[in-house]
């Protein structure tokens, strides 16, 4: 009985239907069932059934999006029992995200935040028009293996290189500097002394290759 | 299989005036003027209905009343079934259709990328690629095969087709109507027998008139043998502007449509109610050279011309598509198939032919199959109209998403993200993505998906006793046709 609704509720996300996704893990909760076994055998699992099948071609990047938000919306349903059980989540490795000072184009960031929530990295997006100082204060605070800066305009990726001066100045842990948006380059990247990547795909497998996780 | 929708307003590049005026000049012309026609079969259906046929010059004069009365005669849609009749179209007006066609000459070898001659291989591979893509409604032989005997060519090119896909065919030319008869009985095969064939058509031919004012005996005689079992006939012109039709545009859309007039009088006086498809492919002449191309800006309006013509009849129109002088899938391919295709599309045409052609049509090129396709769905797209409904409006998700958000992981995209265009061929990712991913042209992409196609793709089979019968007929006609000297 109890397996039933983690397989309910697996089978359920690539129906997109977020009430019944929600109404499942609700009711596994209810039944007393171990959050984290909800939350990886159930919401995660789901998930990367509908990733496999966009990596095939067969669903279309707003399932995959809607997906990861239903997840998203799942976990914090199951969040005060993991905190009453104290459970740590498992993750690959925490990100710090942000779109430079100066720049409010933020849609590619977020993409990129969502594929590295999929794939199973803590990420703390800052948002847009995100001063230097506070990536480091927050790579600091969270202790982030990867700064992830966005850039849209000509005028703005030049911040890129001030951040990464800026990390390196300031003695923080923080080991990689990513940079992307649709004026930057790897040869930018380069000059900078930054890794690149082109797209959301791309951040997720650069982000994995720098911190040596099994792709 | 999916059609096409026609939703918005056709593009009228020519008024009501100017049609009229074309109608009625093309009434003097074939009054006075008359038409050559190489049959006697066609003369004498012309005396019998009151024409005035010189015999000796083969020239046949039609009085107005006989050309407008031959209009009254043809339906106003046309049914083209299939063998499958899931897959079965009507052209009514509504709908927008893809085929391929020009029984071409040539073919670019997948495998090597060097010119051949075309083989019932090919006919039967491009009839694999058609049956597997959706938007693609009818199969007309894309080539001739060469090693055939050449008398019986179109009953291969129908063995080779129905075996591999279950849409409707469209035949070429035959220079014998014995051979169009063999063809009747083929097809009366696969739906069991010529009364079901009458009812449903799942073969169809095409009739090319020739220029200046000419009916020729291969357009004619196998398409009063069609008309007898009440099968569909596109009528087609093809004029080339400065050569075998005026310079003008306008000129030539009144050539042409004179040379339709001709043959659809001579079908319907022999076959009253026979279905005809007013169909055009015109050329013109490239001045500094003396080369033809059919995707000239006046080439294309001369069959914009004729699709108005065809609308002004109440006749199904069928004319242009993806079609360009192009002898490689090159750039040169690219920008007059999309203009052309889009211009025609826009202004009417019914059926989008040219699919995987290039040269005028005359060559096969497997890749360019692919590269039409995907210019074809995206037209279609275009022209299927826009919704303004609530939903599509969408003020709910944008008072939902505010400012600053966004709608990736909303529920309305997502709903939506099934109905928009999707590629099949074109990338669209950054410049490293796509240079991690091979660095491939459109043509290499074309190439691996149309290799794929055919090795993955299997058509419904027929039935093995129809496919023993078809046999059969193909060689009984091997015995009793003997090869046009």
């Amino acid at each position: 009985m109890s397996q039933k609704i983690i397989d309910d509720i697996r089978e359920a996300l690539p129906t997109y239907d977020e009430e019944r996704v929600l109404k499942l893990t609700r009711d596994a909760l209810a039944q007393g069932l171990d959050p984290l076994q909800i939350f990886e055998q159930g919401l995660v699992k789901g998930l990367l059934i509908v990733e496999d099948k966009w990596t095939k071609e067969e669903a279309y990047l707003p399932e995959l999006m809607v997906s990861a938000d239903i997840v998203t919306k799942g976990l914090e349903i199951l969040k005060p029992e993991l905190k009453a059980r104290d459970i740590k989540m498992r993750t690959l490795g925490k990100v710090v995200i942000g779109t430079v000072q100066g720049d409010i184009h933020d849609i590619g960031k977020n993409i990129v935040v969502i594929m590295l929530e999929i794939a199973g990295f803590e990420v703390h997006d800052l948002g847009k028009n995100v001063p230097i100082e506070k990536f480091i204060k927050k790579a600091k605070e969270v202790n982030a293996d990867v700064i992830a800066a966005s850039a849209l305009m000509t005028t703005t990726m030049t911040v890129q290189k001030e951040l990464a001066d800026a990390i390196n100045k300031s003695g923080i842990k923080t080991k990689y500097l990513l940079v992307g948006g649709a004026v930057t380059t790897k040869e930018w990247a380069e000059q900078i002394g930054a890794a690149y990547a082109a797209d959301a795909i791309a951040a997720v497998r650069v982000v994995k290759r720098l911190l040596g996780v099994e792709d | 299989m999916k059609v096409g929708l026609r939703k918005v307003k056709s593009l009228e590049l020519f008024s009501r005036d100017d049609l009229e005026a074309i109608h009625k000049s093309s009434l003097n012309i074939l009054e006075e003027i008359g038409v050559k026609i190489y049959s006697d079969k066609a003369l004498k259906i012309l005396e019998n209905s009151a024409a005035y046929v010189d015999r000796d010059k083969q020239v046949a004069k039609f009085p107005s009343y006989l050309v407008e009365e031959a209009l009254r005669k043809c339906p106003k849609s046309v049914k083209l079934c299939a063998r499958n009749p899931k897959l079965d179209v009507t052209l009514d007006g509504r709908h927008i259709y893809g085929t391929t066609d020009g029984a071409g000459t040539s073919t670019i070898d997948l495998e090597t990328g060097e010119r051949r001659l075309p083989t019932k291989e090919d006919v039967a591979r491009t009839a694999i690629v058609a049956d597997s893509l959706d938007y693609i409604n009818m199969y007309y032989t894309c080539v001739t095969p060469m090693e055939v005997s050449k008398s019986i060519h179109i009953l291969h090119e129908y063995d080779a087709a129905v075996n591999n896909t279950e849409k409707h065919f469209i035949s070429g030319a035959t220079d014998q109507s014995e051979a169009a008869s063999y063809l009747i009985k083929m097809a009366a095969a696969v739906v069991g027998d010529p009364e079901e064939l009458r009812k449903r058509p799942i073969v169809s031919s095409v009739a090319c008139m020739a220029s200046p004012l000419i009916v020729p005996l291969e357009a004619i005689e196998p398409s009063l043998e069609f008309g007898k079992y009440g099968l569909p006939v596109e009528v087609m012109t093809m004029p080339i502007a400065g050569a075998n039709g005026p310079m003008t545009v306008a000129g030539s859309v009144l050539i042409g449509n004179v040379q339709f007039l001709a043959g659809n009088t001579i079908i319907q006086m022999a076959n009253p109610g026979a279905p005809i498809i007013y169909s055009s492919y015109p050329l013109s002449m490239d001045v500094k050279t003396g080369a033809f191309s059919v995707a000239f800006p006046e080439a294309t309006l001369i069959t914009v011309g004729h699709i108005q013509m065809g609308k002004y009849y109440g006749l199904p129109a069928y004319g242009g598509g993806t079609i360009s002088s192009a002898k490689v899938p090159d750039e040169h391919a690219a920008y007059e198939k999309a203009t052309s295709a889009l211009f025609c599309t826009l202004a009417g045409s019914e059926v989008c032919g040219s699919i995987g052609l290039i040269e005028n049509y005359s060559v096969l090129s497997y890749e360019q199959m692919l590269i039409d396709y995907e210019m074809h769905t995206m037209i279609l797209k275009m022209l299927e109209g826009i919704s303004t409904d609530d939903d599509a409006l969408a003020l709910d998700v944008i008072r939902k998403v505010g400012q600053e958000g966004h709608f990736l992981a909303e529920k309305h995209t997502l709903l939506h993200s099934r109905k928009v265009w999707v590629p099949m061929l074109t990338d669209a990712r950054p410049y490293p993505t796509w240079k991690e991913a091979g660095a491939k042209s459109v043509v290499e992409k074309a190439r691996e998906k149309v290799k794929e196609i055919l090795k993955t793709h299997k058509p419904e089979p027929l039935d093995t006793n129809v496919r023993a019968k078809l046999t059969e007929i193909i060689q009984s006609a091997e015995k009793n046709i003997t090869s046009p000297a």
